[in-house]
């Protein structure tokens, strides 16, 4: 207690450098800890992309492939899978559910998906949370589309607008389905996924765009009235991929072998945890190397305090001089030096966390708002902690070499006050 | 060795580390208690190590001090310097005062490191800080209007008398005071001088008082010369020791 009043005393009389020495460790702390956040969240919300799927089915490319143009809509499929196939697997006895993806048109920079009302009933994302609907309902009408809650944003649109899909991908020069214009149905509340920057339309409303087309570009001078689609039976020939529900999970090698080893077509049946996994494991690297860097500022602020504790300790010899005549034991002059280095690290990673906590607070709606992550509450986690002691057990180990030489000094000076 | 001495050297050699011969060599120094003792140690006479080897934070290489009656060497590193807290109080040149604790806190020092200065202090005064104060006082020093200011903003005298409070709370048997005066102008020396006697005399203690200047001795009961005492070849020799 003597020993801390003392440590107290003379960091308060330095607080201007002490201040300095405190700010440098809570900045870096609030920075690792803001970096760790970011990772396991995003790793949280990649993770929560697609939940409930038992298989993801595709032609037969790679896991990562199917897993990146099914789920995460980015990049396109080399083959479809036909109907016929995804007929076959959906009347397995082990399948629950199915439900049908067809990409391969846009609108303005979103990607349409068609599928069908399976997709509202069974398609999972997160903590086994199902897709909501904002406003208005599933697609009803062959033109209806349900738009998620990014693109409604991002293009300002409202229930009962006419929007046009575009043929391919991407934002300019393509040609437009203008003859056949949707009308927006629904539009899908929040749920951080891809599913939020995704235009659905029905497996027919893709159908029916595509009838009066050959070979990927419109047949001049035909075209079709929308009654006259209505009418039509306008069953797809092929999808892109498909996602299975199975009544049993025990069930899901079985299933996935059977779907691989399918004479019929070149298929590839993945389950979408292991190639979510895989696809963390490539894009995780960065976010490492951002934890790696975050670390090594951390290292740097330790390094700061031990340099403000070290400057410090040639005028406080001195100091250290009275101290000793006044009874203080050499071993108490290293427990006071140490003690000091324990304090301003203590108060460096309480504020530390103060600023990351404010930090979160105040950055999650922006973050959710732009890059769609979700972050949760600032609330320390184990981790968190383990990494919070590991630093202050840093501080202290290096806050012992100031300390040290301090006592080296104590020894060596004898009972003299040199000036 | 008996137990009325509060000072005695008997055969003492000591070198700094690193140095081939010695800094200090004293065949025998007795201080009887309650004796105030002035030595003349000029620059280079061997004073800093006399004092440190007296305060028990450097060991001779050879021979044996006892300090109010107790042998050094009989004890180890750490109880030296909890005898030390206990037994000696030191006043220096300047710079006696830590800047970062108050007038009172300064003074109950020594107190924080002994448990049988405290004791005193507290049985003397009624408590220790009242003890501190009640020395304050006996110093001449205003404590209700000095003692809510920062310590570096008294005077070398007023700090000089802190220091004397500091060194004489709970009662030490032996008071070492190196080089006290030497930042004070005339007048200011005689008060302290006064001053320092009066109270010294009052505890009882035994004063070893270590400057260069000569005109001081007058005052005291004994002064010796620590050139002469000290039989070393090569006194003085550690780099900046004033």
């Amino acid at each position: 207690m003597t020993l801390l009043s003392i440590a107290w005393a003379s960091l308060w009389n330095r607080r201007g450098t002490a201040a300095l020495a405190v700010l440098s460790i809570a900045m870096s702390v609030a920075l690792l800890l803001s970096v760790e956040k970011l990772r396991r969240d995003a790793r949280t919300g990649f993770a929560d992309t697609v939940s409930g799927t038992d298989l993801v089915v595709g032609a037969r490319s790679g896991a990562i492939p199917l897993l990146l143009y099914s789920v995460f809509r980015i990049g396109s499929a080399t083959n479809n899978i036909s109907i016929d196939s995804y007929e076959r697997i959906g009347a397995r006895d082990e399948v629950a559910w199915t439900i049908p993806l067809s990409l391969g048109d846009s609108h303005r920079g979103y990607r349409v998906l068609g599928t069908d009302a399976n997709y509202f009933e069974h398609y999972r994302h997160g903590d086994d949370r199902a897709l909501r609907l904002a406003e208005g309902a599933p697609f009803d009408d062959l033109f209806d589309t349900v738009l998620g809650s990014e693109v409604a944003a991002a293009l300002g649109y409202r229930l009962g607008d006419a929007i046009v899909v575009s043929h391919g991908t991407g934002s300019v020069g393509l040609v437009n389905h203008d003859d056949q214009p949707f009308r927006i149905a629904g539009i899908l509340a929040p749920t951080g996924t891809p599913v939020d920057r995704t235009v659905h339309v029905s497996l027919r409303g893709i159908e029916a765009m595509h009838v009066d087309w050959r070979s990927g570009a419109p047949i001049p001078g035909q075209r079709t009235a929308a009654d006259t689609l209505r009418a039509q039976e306008l069953a797809p020939r092929a999808l892109t991929a498909m996602l299975i529900g199975l009544h049993q999970r025990r069930d899901v090698f079985r299933v996935q072998r059977a779907v691989n080893e399918d004479r019929n077509e070149p298929l590839l049946a993945i389950l979408p945890g292991v190639a979510l996994q895989e696809l963390w494991n490539l894009v995780g690297v960065a976010a490492r190397a951002l934890l790696i860097v975050s670390a090594c500022v951390v290292l740097v602020g330790i390094v700061n305090l031990v340099s403000v504790l070290s400057a410090g300790l040639g005028e406080r010899r001195r100091e250290i001089a009275i101290l000793r005549a006044c009874g203080a034991r050499s071993g108490q002059i290293f427990s006071l030096l140490t003690l000091e280095a324990a304090v301003l690290a203590l108060l460096g990673i309480l504020t530390g966390l103060l600023a990351h906590s404010l930090a979160v607070i105040i950055g999650a709606p922006l973050l959710q708002e732009r890059f769609g992550l979700v972050l949760t509450p600032p609330i320390p986690t184990g981790s968190d902690a383990l990494i919070l002691l590991a630093i202050f057990v840093a501080a202290l180990f290096t806050g012992a070499l100031p300390a040290w030489r301090a006592y080296r000094h104590s020894l060596a000076d004898g009972m003299t006050v040199r000036l | 060795m008996t137990g009325a001495t509060a000072i005695a050297l008997e055969a003492v050699r000591f070198a700094w580390p690193g140095q081939r011969l010695d800094t200090l060599h004293i065949d025998e120094l007795t201080i009887e208690r309650g004796e105030r003792v002035f030595v003349r140690g000029p620059s280079g006479s061997g004073k800093t190590t006399l004092l440190s080897l007296i305060g028990g934070v450097i060991e001779p290489q050879a021979g044996r001090i006892a300090v109010d009656g107790v042998p050094l060497e009989s004890l180890a590193r750490d109880a030296r310097d909890t005898f030390r807290a206990d037994r000696i109080g030191f006043v220096f040149q300047m710079f006696n005062l830590l800047p970062f604790l108050g007038l009172i806190d300064n003074v109950l020092l020594p107190c924080r490191f002994s448990a049988v200065r405290r004791e005193r202090a507290a049985t003397r005064g009624g408590s220790a800080p009242a003890e501190a104060r009640r020395l304050l006082e006996a110093l001449r020093l205003d404590v209700g209007a000095l003692g809510g200011r920062p310590v570096t903003q008294l005077s070398v005298g007023q700090q000089q008398r802190v220091a004397v409070a500091r060194a004489l709370i709970g009662r030490p048997p032996v008071i070492v005071a190196d080089e006290p005066t030497s930042a004070l102008d005339a007048e200011a020396r005689d008060d302290f001088l006064a001053l320092l006697f009066e109270e010294v005399t009052s505890m009882g203690s035994t004063l070893l008082f270590v400057s260069h200047d000569a005109a001081l001795a007058g005052a005291f009961d004994r002064s010796l010369d620590l050139r002469a005492l000290n039989r070393a070849s090569a006194p003085g020799v550690v780099g900046s020791v004033t």
